[in-house]
């Protein structure tokens, strides 16, 4: 195997203005309180792990009024050091972008937007495997965004559709290990999505029900190194026997607003030569 | 009332499975779909985009639809009319006309899909000032005439699958000698009759083996038995028809013991020369010069017939349309409520007849040369049935089914 070419520097967001201030998904509730020095320490925990395991972590600086901008993956699609910035489905994150689109101009990314009308969350709803980027759609992204982000990215797209608004956003249901192995979370997509992962994934690990609901799928790759917010021992113990490290970081403050450990950082280092992997096949009545 | 709109989808359709989701989620909703404009990627970096018109038994289906297709990145496509420019003089379509198919077509005129009144292949669109528009020829497009002009704004149904009892199901094959002839005359004749049953016209196309092989008879007593409406042919059918009636040869050929006659190569220039006497075949048969056959079951029966000259007619007779240009008109002219049409050994009329005709007529066409039929289909007339057999026992069997 080989390890992923990308996942050694990442962009995140210190949790100075976190909270749940609105409900955009099913795990958000306004009466859940967020315990802001839990948080911070998890946050930092998780920056020393990465940073341990051999990556390095740029900071975005927190806005008052933006409590999801600490979810950076979010924050747009990076490829060969071109940004594409999210368009956001939800008013409450649209004013993020300016933030996210200072940042990447100020840092040596070409910055690129989406056509307007064409919603779509970055990173995490488009992971780049193989030499395709698959990309969720349906909660919050839009299926017509594929074809632009891939003319924008030089990469192929390949959308699939998320059909459990539990897992939302595609971070949540599929993770590169390398450049033959991931976690997979067929139960979060439809029956064509799965073929598409099935065709791309030369080695896939499928997550049952709970374990793809306990984030288990919104972990960061740092070469050898998974780092996950939870580690059910079945996922564990297949993982330790393809050789990786597990490191398990508790962010439940986080998950309190739906998001995990892949949710807080952005992959910067993204840089996928467009080549793309075999098509799925065509069986099942569906071809033409 | 059915309705359709116009989807576009583009991007990593095929690898995405999301071209095959997106016609799966059509044909799941009961609806319908026709791809256009689909370019596929040449690798798998390239995007592929396709159109398609989705057609649903109703606006509120069709809403519905199109509204799920669009959460799989199918957008709709803003529809526009028709654009029209006019000729700038007689006889001259402006550049970019808009060349027809002979298969069912709308234009869009002021927001709403019109149907063409008459379609034919290889016309212009006209818009009538009423809005409605037909199909016209080019050499009879008139200056000023508003022809439509690009694809934009029109549209064409593919005919219908046949379902149930059609012909066109124990066809596999559009064109075979292999296939069992008795069965398949039954089958004609019993479309014929439903044909006429539901009010439509029956067309044949003549070509003047039909007289050679001795199956004249069989055809008159179709023209007599009202089965036959109207008769397309050449100036070498109604000759040796006529021939055969008033001295006994087909093109000098004696029809009962085949064994020519001195002189009897000039048989026919002495009949057309009578009938040119008389003025037309309708005159001779007044006259009492022509007292049997085809033509004089027409002339009887009031069955119009329409007689295409061509270049190396003798004669020719005084019916027939010597302006190739005006023959063409003339066929038209006979073509409203024409369901089934008849090409009986017959190869330039029965192209030519396939140039005016619809694709929704019901189209037999019968000859002992398999080219003949294939060529038909070639030149556009998808719809022809070939039988592929002798025309003078095809036409006996046919007699006997339906006289």
């Amino acid at each position: 195997m080989t390890a992923l070419t990308w996942g050694r520097r990442f962009l995140m967001c210190p949790p100075e203005h976190f909270g749940v201030l609105y409900e955009i998904n099913p795990w958000m509730h306004r009466e859940v309180d967020v315990d802001l020095d839990r948080a911070r320490a998890q946050w930092g925990e998780l920056v020393a792990t990465l940073v341990d395991a051999g990556a390095t972590v740029d900071l975005l600086e927190p806005q008052p009024g933006l409590p999801d901008l600490v979810f950076t993956a979010n924050a747009g699609t990076v490829n060969h050091g071109r940004y594409v910035a999210s368009r956001f489905r939800h008013p409450n994150r649209q004013p993020e972008v300016d933030h996210d689109v200072a940042w990447f101009a100020g840092h040596g990314f070409e910055v690129v937007d989406l056509p307007e009308g064409t919603g779509h969350e970055g990173a995490g709803d488009a992971l780049p495997f193989r030499g395709v980027f698959l990309s969720g759609y349906r909660s919050r992204s839009d299926a017509g965004a594929h074809g632009p982000l891939s003319a924008l990215l030089g990469a192929p797209v390949r959308p699939i559709e998320l059909v459990d608004p539990r897992l939302y956003h595609l971070d949540l249901t599929f993770c590169p290990l390398d450049d033959r192995r991931a976690l997979v979370a067929p139960g979060a997509w439809d029956s064509y999505g799965r073929k598409v992962v099935e065709a791309l994934v030369p080695e896939p690990f499928a997550l049952e029900t709970d374990e793809m609901l306990a984030f288990c799928a919104n972990s960061v790759v740092v070469g050898h190194t998974v780092v996950m917010p939870v580690c059910p021992p079945r996922v564990g113990r297949q993982l330790e026997a393809w050789g990786f490290d597990v490191v398990v970081v508790t962010v439940d403050e986080f998950l309190k607003a739906g998001g995990g450990c892949r949710c807080l950082t952005l992959a910067l280092d993204v840089a996928i030569p467009g080549a793309a992997g075999p098509p799925p096949s065509m069986g099942n009545g569906a071809a033409r | 009332m059915s309705a359709s709109e116009v989807v576009e989808v583009e991007g990593h359709i095929i690898d995405s499975l999301i071209l095959a989701k997106v016609l799966d989620v059509i044909v799941d909703a009961g609806a319908d779909y026709r791809m256009f404009d689909v370019q596929i990627g040449h690798t798998n970096t390239d995007a592929s985009r396709a159109r398609i018109e989705v057609t649903a038994a109703d606006d509120g289906t069709l809403a519905a639809l199109v509204a799920e297709l669009q959460i799989h990145g199918a957008n709709r496509v803003a529809q526009v009319d028709a654009a029209t420019a006019p000729a700038e003089v007689d006889g001259v379509l402006p550049a970019g006309f808009y060349a027809t198919t002979n298969l069912p077509t709308q234009v869009r005129v002021g927001g709403h899909w019109v149907d063409v009144d008459n379609p034919e292949m290889d016309c212009s669109l006209v818009v009538l000032p009423d809005g409605r528009a037909r199909t016209v020829p080019m050499h009879r497009v008139r200056a000023g005439d508003p022809v439509v002009v690009g694809r934009d704004g029109v549209r064409v149904q593919p005919l219908d699958r046949p379902r149930g009892a059609s012909p066109f199901e124990f066809m596999s094959s559009d064109v075979s000698s292999e296939k069992p002839k008795e069965q398949l005359v039954a089958r004609v004749a019993e479309r014929i009759r439903a044909a006429k049953a539901a009010g439509g016209r029956v067309l044949v196309v003549c070509g003047p083996a039909v007289i050679h092989t001795g199956a004249g008879p069989a055809v008159a007593d179709l023209v007599r038995a009202g089965v036959i409406d109207v008769l397309f042919a050449g100036n070498g059918f109604a000759t040796h028809d006529i021939e055969s009636n008033v001295l006994g040869t087909s093109l000098g050929v004696p029809l009962g013991d085949g064994q020519p006659p001195e002189g009897g190569h000039s048989n026919h220039l002495r009949v057309i020369n009578e009938v040119r006497r008389r003025g037309s075949i309708a005159a001779a048969v007044a006259d009492g010069y022509i007292t049997g056959g085809v033509m004089f079951e027409c002339v009887g029966h009031q069955v119009p017939f329409v007689l295409g000259g061509s270049v190396r007619d003798d004669g020719p007779l005084p019916d027939v349309f010597t302006d190739v240009v005006a023959a063409a008109d003339a066929m038209r002219a006979e073509l409203p409520g024409v369901t089934v049409a008849l090409m009986l050994a017959s190869t330039l009329h029965a192209i030519a007849t396939g140039n005016v005709l619809p694709a929704g007529v019901e189209t037999y066409c019968v000859d002992i040369n398999q080219a003949v039929v294939t060529k038909l289909a070639d030149r556009g007339s998808h719809q022809a049935l070939g039988i592929v057999t002798d025309v003078g026992l095809f036409l006996h069997m046919l007699a006997q089914h339906l006289v």
